[in-house]
């Protein structure tokens, strides 16, 4: 038997829960996690409404100033050279070990790889370069450049928990999660590895958030309980979220053998680029469908086999767009009708880490039998005619699952999971 | 040899506020010693002031106070420091008594003793220059 990628363990830090027991009766209750914001202390912007990161506290670069609730352990040696965005990792990270019934002890040997996603710190690289340049190059923070630049997560996780095996870190905008994942299935598929830890993690501060108002990709809507709405004719853009979702992935014999729970098999991945904009998705989603079409090759899978897609769907007009005529061409056309939703309509928009937090979501779901419905979906747009979007979650096993990502330059990556056999 | 100008050559010095913003986190006892210091050079304030910056940047709480632990303590070897952590304390500490420490100077430090040794010299040598 081939190695089998499995699911053993999951940790979340987002703004709809802080554990597994939080994130899933949110996604059943479509309880979102979104406030009123006021970014850069500045009431005149438009963007007024964020997916908060509850009970962690950044108010400054300083370390010193850092609060995390009380329940998670942060060790002040790595704190020094930690963003904001590590903290929340750390503490999905011991989740996801917990759960997984493992201790950082066993991850030395070498059998197990970490991989990681986010887009750094612009939060700490603003303050850094800022010293550097009040000071005219004389001082910065010694430990200003890793807690900040892109690849912060996994050398400070790989170092802390002294992993041996493959480490590496993905950078493709909103897709690096997802590729994260993917490349961890690889590595245990071709025998490389026996267990990948898969980090997602984010900022949630202006730095990171604003820089997207540039582009016009935010949501002016400033009532919380509206300003995502994937697939509805009005949404007006995303709603930014950070936070961290861990994920630990075993060979299934490995996970039999020590007796974890398997939460889910990852039984295909795939990936294609658009070839057409560096910001906005193909107007047809020729990309995404691609993708698609070669993630249910890898499984040997079916349209008709899947029961339920996690929309990529961040609430954009043009990108939710481009998804709906992508899964027209995969399903609707076959005949196939799975159920799908966007949780981005709870969680907002995590940026690097939306990948891995939305399988985490669907490993959930299928461990626990319900699909999360298509939360604040009202006035669905007529290009998603003929989806199956449900208003509510609905309590019924998800079956086989498919997992959507897309980034900037046309990224799209696609994950399968499935209830173990 | 030619000089390309990556910044302004010109350089005026730079304020010693500037990168003390871990100061302001030092206990009420540390703050005092260095306002001593400040006024009237009293270097009996250095130990106060450096044993607190020391324990800020300290990767483990020590049950003993480091101001109470023997001279030879090694930062590295007994109290967990790493180099980066050591450069911490040596960048805070130029900012706040005005002393230029080098690389290689750096290296020589290894206990306690040699810390607080080192930075009176420094500051010594400040003064009467």
């Amino acid at each position: 038997m081939p190695p089998l990628p499995v699911i053993t363990g999951l940790g979340f830090i987002t703004s709809i829960g802080h554990d597994r027991a939080a994130v899933g009766r949110s996604l059943r209750e479509l309880a979102h996690g979104f406030e009123r914001v006021e970014f850069f202390g500045n009431p005149n912007l438009p963007v007024k409404v964020a997916g908060t990161i509850k009970g962690f506290d950044f108010p400054t670069p300083n370390w010193r100033d850092w609060r995390w609730p009380e329940r998670f352990t942060v060790d002040r040696e790595l704190l020094r050279g930690l963003a904001p965005h590590g903290v929340y990792a750390l503490c999905a990270l011991q989740q996801a070990l917990t759960e997984a019934g493992l201790e950082p002890a066993e991850l030395s040997d070498g059998t197990t790889g970490l991989f990681c996603a986010s887009a750094g710190s612009p939060f700490m690289l603003g303050s850094f370069l800022g010293q550097m340049h009040e000071t005219r190059g004389e001082r910065g923070n010694p430990m200003g450049l890793v807690s900040s630049i892109a690849g912060t997560l996994n050398f400070s996780l790989a170092a802390h928990y002294r992993i041996t095996g493959a480490v590496c870190g993905f950078v493709s905008a909103c897709a690096s999660s997802s590729h994260a994942l993917g490349y961890a299935m690889d590595e245990i598929r071709l025998g490389r590895q026996q267990r990948m830890l898969v980090v997602g993690a984010e900022d949630m501060t202006a730095e990171s958030i604003m820089a997207f108002s540039s582009l016009r990709a935010l949501s002016n809507n400033p009532d919380p309980a509206t300003a995502s709405r994937p697939f509805d004719r009005r949404r007006d853009g995303f709603v930014g979220t950070g936070g961290a979702v861990a994920v630990i992935v075993e060979d299934a014999a490995l996970a039999r053998r020590r007796g974890a729970h398997i939460l889910a098999e990852l039984v295909g991945w795939g990936q294609a680029g658009d070839g057409h904009s560096v910001t906005a998705s193909h107007p047809e989603g020729a990309g995404l469908r691609e993708a698609m079409r070669r993630t249910l090759a890898d499984a040997r899978l079916n349209a008709s086999d899947i029961g339920y897609v996690n929309a990529h769907a961040t609430s954009t007009v043009a990108g939710d767009r481009s998804e709906s005529l992508a899964l027209h061409a995969i399903f609707t056309r076959q005949g196939a009708k799975p159920r799908v939703s966007s949780t981005k309509a709870l969680t907002g928009h995590g940026l690097s880490m939306a990948g891995v937090m939305e399988a985490a979501f669907c490993a959930l779901a299928i461990d626990e039998g319900f699909i999360p419905g298509a939360a604040h979906l009202e006035e669905p747009d007529p290009v998603c005619a003929g989806l199956d979007l449900p208003r509510v979650s609905l309590a019924e096993a998800p079956g086989i699952v498919l997992n959507n990502s897309s980034g900037f330059g046309g990224s799209n990556v696609c994950h399968l999971l499935r209830r173990p056999a | 040899m030619q000089t390309t100008a990556i910044s302004p050559l010109s350089l005026a010095p730079v304020s010693p506020a500037k990168c003390s913003d871990s100061f302001r986190h030092l206990p009420d006892h540390a703050r005092t010693a260095f306002e001593q210091f400040q006024a009237g050079g009293d270097p009996a304030a250095l130990g106060p002031v450096m044993f607190a910056i020391l324990t800020d940047f300290s990767p483990r709480r020590s049950a003993v106070p480091l101001g109470d632990l023997p001279g030879d303590t090694q930062l590295i070897a007994d109290l967990g420091f790493d180099s980066l952590a050591i450069t911490e304390v040596v960048f805070t500490a130029e900012d706040l008594f005005g002393i230029s420490i080098t690389n290689d100077e750096i290296v020589q430090v290894r206990t306690l003793d040699d810390l607080l040794g080192f930075i009176q010299v420094k500051v010594s040598d400040r003064r009467v220059a």
